[in-house]
């Protein structure tokens, strides 16, 4: 075995590759990674972490009864509050670090941190006519048109919570209540 | 023939003969396997499968029902989605496609801004090249993450970035992804998107992170028609369970046999 010392030199590097490429891995790969799957497995964790920004019509129902209650006996509750009011995690967030009492403008402050509804945009997602829409929604082809056939006067600023009342569906027409002409259907 | 066993006799070319003898007939019975396995078309694979598959007391395994013909478009789910994730501007994790079909057998299709702001009321006409004629029939189809049980997405991914959780749900792990986009372009349903934010690649997640608090995602919340229903389809008596059990459901691109557990009800033939 003349040339033995060739043999041991080879190893030996491939030995320190192999070591090398055991530690740098160890390094690199997460210990969780490849428990279940080629993934790592705290990522889960790390994905269910997030909050939930829609806090559910039932939360806010919890201070706003009047209009929660009002909400669920009318014929609108299919649409939940956060539909069109937007998201109320950082609403409750707000209240629950400044409570009401003492705060110099907690309306302000509640206001700030959720969307207040134009009025007519949230209306048309759906009630705007489109021939995909099921003839069984009530829906509009124009705002002007709905107006004017009502016996109201249409100005740029009509919405329709002037008439609508979203969160029951009642109608009031308060526009109207000078025309002894007004239909008030529902 | 001359035995192999007994390597004394053994001439070249005997041995050669009998290596060529054995090795064609276990080449053609192998031929024969796999031309039945090929003669099964994908769409009857996928289809077999979904039905074999009975995943009834498995644990939780998610599911996900799109029912088209209640769905009217008003795009709350898509607004929902986005405020619920964070979702950038011009990105969707779930959008609403509107489809039109005129006599003259064309096809309309239309996603303004993944029907965000909703579908603006359009004139018969759609300015059509073809004139005037009126509709004949339409409807919307929202459209989200199949999460399919076979996908492709996840195929892809060289850094295992991209998973699938027990329950069926398919995930991103942000930490570990490169941004290297190849799960965008391997997924068939235009599910994923890159963020630009995070620089990772992005997806609907089934809302995740509600569902283990007890919620539900937030588009079937958000959702005034109750088009999109989710549930536990391991569990015989939950909602999704039922409605799989009493409809005909239909997957979005079958052929391509991903199996997604996003399921359709009422889905036509145009959609894509």
């Amino acid at each position: 075995m003349r040339h033995a010392g060739h043999f041991v030199r080879l190893l030996a590097l491939v030995a320190i590759a192999v070591v090398g490429f055991l530690y740098v891995r160890s390094l690199v790969v997460p210990k969780d990674f490849g428990v279940k799957g080629h993934y790592r497995l705290s990522a889960i964790e790390d994905e269910a972490k997030r909050e939930a920004r829609h806090i559910g019509s039932d939360a806010c129902a919890e201070c706003h009864d009047d209009i929660g209650a009002a909400w669920k006996a009318g014929k609108h509750h299919t649409p939940q509050c956060e539909n069109c009011h937007g998201p109320g995690l950082m609403h409750t967030k707000v209240v629950a670090e400044e409570p009401t009492t003492g705060y110099p403008d907690p309306i302000l402050k509640f206001n700030n941190a959720i969307k207040r509804p134009t009025g007519i945009m949230e209306c048309k997602w759906c009630h705007l006519k489109t021939f995909e829409r099921p003839s069984t929604l009530k829906s509009i082809s124009s705002v002007r048109e709905h107006v004017e056939s009502h016996h109201g006067t249409y100005t740029t600023e009509t919405l329709c919570i002037d008439c609508h009342n979203p969160h029951t569906t009642v109608v009031t027409l308060p526009k109207l209540a000078a025309s002894s002409k007004a239909p008030v259907a529902k | 023939m001359t035995s192999l066993h007994s390597p004394d006799d053994v001439s070249r070319r005997a041995f050669l003969e009998a290596v060529a003898k054995t090795g064609g007939q276990s080449f053609l019975f192998g031929s024969l396997f796999v031309n039945t396995a090929l003669l099964r078309l994908p769409q009857v694979e996928a289809g077999a499968k979904a039905r074999a598959e009975s995943e009834t007391g498995k644990g939780v395994i998610y599911g996900f029902v799109v029912d088209t013909t209640k769905c009217i478009g008003c795009g709350s789910c898509v607004r929902a989605c986005r405020a619920e994730n964070g979702v950038p501007e011009g990105y969707n994790r779930t959008w609403v496609e509107q489809y039109t079909f005129y006599r003259d057998g064309e096809v309309f299709v239309n996603s303004p801004n993944g029907g965000e702001d909703g579908f603006a009321e359009q004139l018969p006409t759609r300015n059509r090249p073809s004139g005037d004629e009126a509709p004949m029939r339409g409807f919307f189809v929202p459209k989200l993450c199949n999460h399919c049980i076979d996908t492709p997405c996840i195929q892809v991914c060289p850094v295992g970035a991209s998973f699938k959780t027990d329950e069926g749900v398919v995930l991103v792990d942000h930490e570990r992804c490169v941004g290297c986009g190849y799960c965008v372009q391997a997924c068939p349903f235009g599910s994923r998107y890159l963020n630009p934010e995070t620089g990772t690649a992005d997806k609907c997640t089934w809302c995740h992170h509600r569902v283990v608090k007890g919620l539900l995602p937030a588009c079937v919340v958000s959702c005034p028609a109750e088009a999109r229903i989710f549930g536990n389809v391991s569990d015989p008596d939950s909602k999704i369970s039922r409605i799989l059990a009493t409809n005909r459901v239909q997957v979005l691109k079958s052929f391509l046999g991903t199996r997604p557990r996003t399921r359709y009800i009422g889905l036509d033939s145009e959609v894509i």
